[in-house]
């Protein structure tokens, strides 16, 4: 509220500035002042959608998100794809309530292309990660996928492809369930309007690629490694490893580094190495460390993203359970490497 | 952070400990390596912010050298603050009183005075002979190579050494060499 003492002090300085010539505008201070402390009284500005802005147009907005996306969309399914159950029944409660009996709305809401979407990723997923991974326990394709599909990780991605303005839902600010929701819902339409090798293109590119950069093994950690190593090798007759401090720095101080390795005891070769701060996490950290180079998930491994759909695997494949996993059992399939080079190849 | 990217860390992180015996050897040129260690600038992550120096244990630091007149000419100059508080002490008698304060003057001169310049001393550990305790020797994991190579004295020749040595001529018996 403006106070009487401070709208007189604005009304002397204007009328100060009306008499005597200044160089500069001495009224302007003090009302932005004024100005600034009457915006603040009003709280922080609410959220409001583009589509309470003047120049907003729909089709045209749709439209230019499929063009933006590179993919060629039917419109209607499109326009399905982002229309959630929610807002059509916030729309006839409206149409009720102005006194329309039966309300018409030409729309449909696209609970049944998010069931079709989300079959699809799952499929997809599953079928790259067992493509690129041949060699991981069915745990940890499933901990992965887990990861990919989750409403934290879509709802990322189909917020920075643009969909939280063009949702038509109750909710606003956009929940992330629905804009999740919404992404599957895109990828269902994608199927209908350009194929199935298309959206698995778009599946690629957009979601398998939040793998990048990222270490597999935080999304499935074995609870027990050294036990499950000494079992796993077991299984390969051999017998389990035997760990020896390779390395120690400033071990009195708090800051002390311990490096263990594990060598197998026959051979003596050494096949995982670790370090911590102290030897028992070191040595746990050798035994993480073996089982990746074994499940073939080095944290320095590069994954082919350069796959298409006629490349994956069979969706009935299954890799191998931790339970039964060995290098006896464990199937011929073309490694990382060989991939890259056939694509290559194909390319040249 | 995963687990492994914790422990990259650590390990990245870990501080060395460097042992450096500064017998016969002038303090005045050991500094520049002494730093090195000391600020982790062989360490391919370092950056003036980056808090990734090592430790270095100097032992044998009584028995340091200076070349030519350096013990009687080069003068350490501490003033009390009150008038007439200045003090010049040569190093010969600097020496005499604290046997690790010289090395320590030449490695902190040495280094540029910044706000850093006293917390990167803290990791230098002085000791004016060979008796360090046995929880710093623990941590030692590596040794700075001596910049000069230790001359034989005389005095440490043994006897049967002597008698081996390759002689040119054979005094006669009742030459005189030495009084003892």
């Amino acid at each position: 509220m403006l106070t009487l003492r401070r709208a007189t002090r604005v009304l002397q300085v204007l009328n100060t500035t009306q008499k005597c010539e200044q160089s500069f505008h001495r009224w302007l201070g003090p009302t932005l002042r004024e100005l600034k402390r009457r915006k603040d009284s009003q709280g922080p500005e609410k959220p409001a959608h583009r589509k309470t802005f003047l120049e907003w147009n729909y089709d045209t907005e749709i439209y230019a998100f499929s063009k933006r996306l590179g993919e060629e969309f039917n419109n209607d399914l499109l326009q399905q794809a982002l229309t959630e159950r929610s807002y059509i029944i916030r729309e006839e409660e409206r149409q009720k309530n102005v006194g329309i009996e039966q309300p018409t709305l030409n729309l449909s809401d696209n609970k049944e292309l998010v069931s079709k979407g989300s079959d699809f990723i799952d499929d997809i997923v599953k079928r790259y990660l067992r493509t690129v991974l041949p060699r991981l326990p069915e745990e940890g394709i499933i901990g992965i996928h887990k990861h990919l599909t989750s409403i934290q990780t879509l709802s990322h991605v189909s917020f920075h492809i643009g969909t939280s303005d063009l949702i038509l839902c109750a909710d606003f600010p956009v929940e992330k369930l629905t804009l999740s929701n919404v992404l599957k819902s895109i990828i269902a339409a994608l199927i209908e309007s350009s194929g199935n090798s298309r959206a698995a293109l778009f599946v690629r590119d957009f979601i398998i690629t939040q793998l990048a950069d990222k270490d597999l093994h935080q999304f499935w950690e074995p609870d027990e490694p050294i036990k499950l190593l000494s079992e796993i090798l077991a299984r390969d007759g051999i017998q389990s490893p035997e760990p020896r401090l390779i390395g120690c720095s400033g071990k009195n101080t708090i800051l002390a580094c311990f490096r263990v390795g594990l060598y197998t005891p026959d051979d003596k070769q050494m096949i995982g190495l670790g370090f911590g701060e102290t030897v028992d996490i070191a040595h746990e950290m050798a035994a993480r460390d073996s089982l990746r180079k074994l499940f073939g998930t080095s944290d320095n491994i590069l994954l082919p993203f350069n796959l298409k759909l006629d490349q994956l695997c069979a969706s009935s494949a299954r890799n191998l359970s931790v339970t039964e996993w060995s290098q006896k059992t464990i199937p011929a399939h073309p490694s990382h490497f060989e991939l890259r080079q056939a694509k290559e190849i194909c390319s040249n | 952070m995963s687990q492994l990217g914790r422990v990259k860390q650590w390990n990245t992180f870990a501080r060395c400990w460097h042992l450096f015996d500064a017998a016969w050897q002038n303090p005045l040129e050991c500094a520049p390596s002494i730093e090195k260690y000391l600020k982790g600038l062989n360490k391919p992550i370092y950056h003036p912010l980056v808090d990734c120096g090592d430790h270095v244990v100097v032992i044998n630091s009584k028995q340091i050298a200076f070349p030519g007149e350096e013990w009687r000419r080069r003068v350490y100059f501490h003033h009390t603050g009150y008038s007439g508080g200045a003090t010049w002490t040569p190093a010969w008698e600097l020496h005499d009183r604290d046997p690790t304060m010289i090395f320590r003057k030449a490695v902190y001169h040495h280094m540029k005075g910044n706000l850093f310049r006293r917390v990167v001393m803290e990791r230098l550990h002085i000791y004016s002979d060979s008796n360090v305790p046995e929880e710093v020797i623990e941590n030692i994991t590596n040794q700075i190579p001596p910049l000069r190579s230790i001359p034989k004295t005389l005095g440490s020749y043994s006897k049967e050494e002597i008698e081996k040595y390759p002689k040119i001529i054979d005094y006669p018996e009742d030459f005189i060499l030495s009084k003892n």
